[in-house]
């Protein structure tokens, strides 16, 4: 899978396409707007990795021109001003994510696969908490690479929480995504799928833990 | 010397000193008017006596003239009254008749005199002013004068003059009042607009450089040091805004090598010593960044119509410091409203303010026990922790720039509740430090609740 990434600092790009061609990924690197702009209209890209302070321009401007030819390349903003104006304006402009400088590398490519794997877009793999995995291809749990039987509901659940590893996802969402934006809902179903699910986990060794954070929403991550 | 600090004193003074001239002005004038008339009243009776003595003068047959007054005319100049006389000389300067004693002219004769003339002598200590007409009588050419006594007169102004004072002469003191009050009307009404601007201007700071004066309302003869205020804010602003680039390039020049060397780090081999080095990174970037919150925070304006829903803002920073709080085996909960909360704020800045709280009580509160937030509906947020709280005596020195308790413990950097506080100062928020039993500290943002 080819990636873009557009960085002026030579150090920087050289680290990052060796750890993003670790992570699996082709690599090309260009460090100004025009040539992004134009290479950007010839050649398909999986992603675009952009930093916003460039020598010949603001990478937004860049940003805005993609999005103005209806591209849909999901773009990850790189950006050292750590500003709220810049951040609003960077979401505001099309960017589907953004990174404040420094990041860690672990950090870029989880971003980067939760991009890649919207629905749409190209990356469809595993993903692993301890010995639980989630097959996002098949919509399959194994623990302990033994494939699990769960509700279809359970399923659901446990897939939103797998994709948003490591931040939690609130009620509101969880909602969303098992009964769509219609329809009623009862107050403690969603209590009720958890509760099911985390049982579930539990009594088939699965060594995650589902966090309830009052007030806030679930989240999943390894048992201490 | 005494000096008039205020425009309205120096005005008064001048009004008092105007005043008082006009009044002796006045008296000057009137003296100098009424004598002006009595001298024309009195010529003109003078003329009218000599006119008068003139007709009963007729020639005798001989040639030589008589002189036959009535009795009313031989009372008005009998000796005893004083007052007026007369005298008729012929073309030889001879005395033919006079009203005097001693049979004299009342001014001396010139046969150049014409048809009338008006005259003035001293006789004694009296003055006498009156007329000289010619007249022919028969073949005789004569020159009939007359006078009168002037001392009477002058008492006579001197004593209207007087009267003047006391009758009329008072309206002055209220004119002059009327006038201090019109003095300091005129200037309540003229200084006012320039009172509105010093109410704009007292606001007028670092974080509020874009104020400007309003110059519409303000007398003429301000406006171009309004102006001149206006512009010199201008060019403040400039200042500030060339400050608030250089922070931002400050951003990238310092952020981009510390992300050079957190990628390095990243790739590195030996996972252990790259884990502590990953670390220092980390906490280094966490002081970079919130040393340039803290300049974005000084340059900061919040915008007058700018609105944020404390309870999202909240769950949004709870969900955020979710994961930190797990990973030290601590927990955080949100607890309080259930419906949006709208208070006056950035909505950035709002969420900075609580997360600064919450990174601080997840840091202080026991392993094991929750953070929690409340968000109340009259736009208080609190932030509880289970930990050591706060002393009476630090709850000031906590908000300070670099204060830590203790120096020596890392991961710390003393800046997160002086961000804080100057986030509640600029949205007028009021923030209060509670100690909780049986431990803990209960940290308090009250924000200006907006209707719905």
């Amino acid at each position: 899978m080819r990636l873009l990434v557009v960085e002026d600092n030579e150090q920087l790009a050289g680290l990052l396409t060796k750890a993003l061609q670790t992570a699996g990924y082709e690599i090309d690197v260009l460090s100004n707007l025009e040539e992004a702009s134009t290479v950007l209209r010839t050649t398909f890209y999986a992603a675009l990795i952009l930093d916003l302070g460039l020598p010949d321009g603001d990478g937004l401007a860049l940003l805005r021109e993609i999005r103005h030819r209806n591209d849909p390349i999901p773009v990850l903003v790189l950006t050292a001003r750590g500003g709220l104006h810049d951040r609003v304006h960077g979401l505001r402009s099309g960017a589907d994510d953004y990174l404040v400088k420094p990041f860690a590398l672990e950090e870029l490519v989880a971003r980067l696969e939760a991009q890649l794997r919207r629905p749409g877009h190209l990356l469809g793999s595993s993903l692993r908490i301890a010995n639980l995995e989630f097959d996002t291809r098949n919509r399959q749990a194994s623990i302990d690479d033994q494939p699990q039987v769960l509700s279809a509901r359970e399923t659901a659940v446990l897939e939103l929480l797998m994709r948003s590893k490591g931040r939690v996802v609130s009620k509101k969402q969880v909602e969303d995504h098992i009964f769509g934006h219609s329809g009623e809902v009862a107050s403690n179903a969603i209590e009720v799928y958890i509760h099911r699910l985390r049982k579930q986990l539990s009594e088939r060794g699965a060594k995650v833990q589902v966090h309830t954070i009052r007030g806030v929403g679930y989240l999943i991550a390894e048992e201490k | 010397m005494i000096r008039f600090k205020s425009i309205i004193s120096r005005i008064v003074i001048l009004h008092v000193v105007a005043v008082l001239i006009t009044s002796i002005f006045m008296s000057l004038a009137l003296s100098w008017l009424l004598n002006y008339a009595t001298n024309n009243i009195h010529n003109k009776a003078m003329q009218e006596q000599a006119v008068s003595v003139g007709q009963h003068l007729s020639a005798k047959p001989d040639g030589s003239l008589d002189l036959n007054l009535p009795q009313d005319l031989l009372g008005l100049y009998s000796q005893a009254y004083g007052r007026y006389s007369y005298a008729v000389i012929d073309d030889r300067g001879r005395v033919l008749f006079s009203s005097l004693r001693d049979h004299a002219a009342l001014f001396p004769a010139d046969a150049r005199s014409g048809d009338i003339e008006f005259l003035q002598q001293r006789r004694g200590d009296a003055t006498v002013s009156g007329a000289s007409i010619r007249k022919t009588v028969g073949n005789k050419t004569v020159w009939i004068q007359t006078g009168e006594d002037l001392a009477n007169r002058d008492v006579l102004i001197d004593d209207i003059v007087a009267d003047f004072y006391r009758n009329v002469g008072w309206i002055t003191l209220p004119i002059l009042l009327v006038l201090l009050i019109a003095d300091i009307a005129i200037f309540r009404r003229a200084l006012r607009p320039l009172r509105q601007a010093s109410e704009i201007a007292s606001h007028i700071g670092p974080t509020r450089t874009d104020l400007r004066l309003p110059t519409e309302e303000i007398p003429r003869e301000v406006r171009p040091l309004v102006s001149a205020v206006n512009q010199a804010l201008d060019r403040l602003e400039e200042g500030f805004r060339i400050q608030r680039d250089f922070t931002a390039d400050a951003a990238h020049e310092l952020r981009t090598p510390l992300s050079i060397l957190r990628t390095r780090l990243d790739i590195l081999e030996d996972e252990k010593v790259g884990e502590a080095l990953r670390r220092d990174v980390e906490g280094m970037a966490h002081v970079i960044s919130q040393l340039l919150d803290i300049a974005e925070l000084d340059a900061f304006v919040v915008g007058a119509l700018e609105k944020a829903d404390l309870r999202s803002v909240t769950a949004e920073v709870a969900a955020f410091v979710a994961p930190l709080a797990l990973a030290q085996g601590k927990d955080v909960a949100l607890l309080g409203a259930t419906e949006p909360v709208w208070v006056k704020s950035n909505p950035e800045m709002l969420s900075r303010a609580i997360r600064n709280l919450a990174e601080n009580a997840i840091n202080h509160t026991a392993p094991g026990t929750t953070v929690e937030f409340v968000v109340e509906e009259n736009g208080t947020v609190s932030v509880l922790d289970h930990g050591p709280g706060v002393a009476e005596d630090e709850r000031k020195l906590i908000f300070q720039r670099f204060w830590r308790r203790d120096r020596s413990k890392p991961g710390s950097t003393g800046l997160g509740l002086s961000i804080v506080q100057r986030i509640a100062e600029l949205h007028s928020a009021t923030i209060t430090v509670e100690n909780r039993r049986p431990a803990g500290a209960r940290f308090s943002l009250k924000f200006v609740p907006l209707s719905p």
